[in-house]
């Protein structure tokens, strides 16, 4: 039996997944209203294709789908759960496309689908505007900082194979990262103060 | 713990979360970590930043047919006779039809008394089709088989199928078979030497709920099964049969 569609709107993401592992498909479109918009769009910063960026948003929300009970709060908030499970999944389709190397800049706009934005609830648009900040914030990292997180996060790459492809040494690709992500951490930090 | 290994880690804490370690340096780190409480604070204090990195890309309205996509299949896998314990292995399945073959060649006459109805009436039909593909074969001069089949307990109600063997391959016909979302196909698969391998076609039902496909090499084959799997097939059965069909050897 399914709860109806407004009623889970109402619910937090992690009461949907309950829900989700009850075989619910009200709780589940839902929960793809709320988060397919940002896994499409992380798929797609990844995989540089739209048809492979639906591939993998479809193959990862059915995954979500099938393993929703096996989700632990304990390990972070649904969101981030559910952008860990795409993103792993386009670096593994980006993997398996011999010789196509990933995007490597930050630079979406040019390629943007215009469509009317649908009406937002408070905590998407919440969600945007945190990720204008955290866009401004990765944009004015240094370059070679910003390099590395890229290389590491949307490339799927090692820090071994970083310090390789740059040609600097490991040390300096692990201190890149560091002083890259502690960046963007106070800058969240400052945002919540 | 010294500070110096604290530190030997700590360096590490960073690439770890961007996933930009190797499977053996992940698994080292975590190791340390469960026992360094500095280390288990950096993650902690660090996390939200990795977890900032996807949020930082452009956001794209996706397209409608995804969403239309994704949620007609979770309809269907919603639906109760569609819905699966979990997703079954390759080996899974084989362990279930050779299951199923044992029913069938043990205990009085060959059949254990508690085999199911729907095994009952494959062996019968089996053992019809038999007679009938040897009438079929001396007619067109070729050693053709008739098996028909039903789901085991459990399985998609109704579907009824057959192998139409022709010199070393053959023919499955399906019928009653329910509609599927446009987003899934239906792909058989064949177990030979105890090996389940896929059929390279991939089909549908049509409006009547008939489909059939060719299986080009039946020799060795010992089960012929069917799932409805993501469009573009897939290398292994990700749903329950719809349907399980022995080949008598």
């Amino acid at each position: 039996m399914t709860v109806r569609k407004e009623k889970a709107e109402r619910l937090a993401d992690e009461e949907l997944m309950p829900l989700i592992g009850e075989k619910d498909p009200e709780a589940f479109e839902v929960f793809y209203d709320r988060h397919g918009g940002v896994a499409y769009s992380l798929a797609y910063r990844i995989v540089g294709e739209k048809a492979a960026a639906e591939d993998v948003t479809q193959e990862a929300f059915i995954s979500i789908w099938k393993s929703g009970a096996r989700f632990d709060r304990a390990r972070g908030s649904v969101r981030s759960w559910t952008l860990s499970i795409v993103r792993n999944r386009a670096i593994d389709a980006l993997r398996s496309r011999a010789g196509k190397a990933p995007k490597l800049t930050f630079d979406d706009d040019a390629v943007l689908e215009q469509r009317p934005s649908e009406q937002l609830t408070d905590d998407e648009a919440m969600r945007r505007e945190t990720a204008t900040e955290i866009r401004g914030a990765l944009g004015e990292l240094p370059g070679e900082q910003s390099k590395v997180i890229e290389l590491a996060y949307f490339g799927g790459f090692s820090q071994s194979e970083i310090s390789r492809m740059l040609g600097v040494p490991l040390g300096t690709v692990k201190g890149r990262m560091r002083l890259g992500l502690e960046k963007i951490r106070g800058e969240l930090a400052e945002g919540l103060a | 713990m010294t500070e110096t290994n604290h530190e030997r880690w700590s360096e590490d804490v960073a690439a770890y979360l961007l996933g930009a370690l190797e499977p053996a340096e992940t698994a080292e780190l975590e190791r340390h970590a469960e026992g360094c409480e500095h280390c288990q604070a950096e993650i902690r204090w660090m996390t939200p930043a990795v977890n900032a990195v996807p949020e930082s890309v452009t956001q794209l309205e996706p397209p409608r047919e995804l969403r239309e996509r994704v949620m007609a299949e979770v309809r269907f896998d919603a639906e109760p006779e569609n819905v699966f314990a979990d997703e079954p292995t390759a080996a899974g399945l084989l362990d279930r039809a050779y299951g199923w073959l044992r029913d069938l060649g043990s205990g009085p006459m060959g059949l254990r008394p508690v085999v199911g109805f729907a095994a009952a009436i494959l062996v019968v039909a089996a053992v019809a089709g038999f007679a009938i593909g040897g009438g079929i074969g001396s007619d067109s001069g070729k050693t053709s088989t008739v098996v028909s089949g039903e789901p085991p307990t459990g399985e998609a109600p109704g579907v009824t199928a057959k192998v139409v063997s022709s010199d070393s391959g053959g023919t499955l016909h399906l019928a009653n078979v329910k509609q599927i979302p446009d987003s899934r196909v239906l792909e058989a698969w064949v177990q030979r030497d105890g090996e389940v391998e896929p059929v390279e076609a991939l089909f549908v039902p049509d409006r009547k709920g008939q489909a059939s496909t060719e299986i080009p090499d039946m020799d060795g084959v010992e089960v012929v099964m069917v799932t409805t799997e993501p469009k573009g097939g897939s290398k292994s059965p990700t749903s329950s049969p719809l349907v399980t069909i022995a080949i008598p050897q």
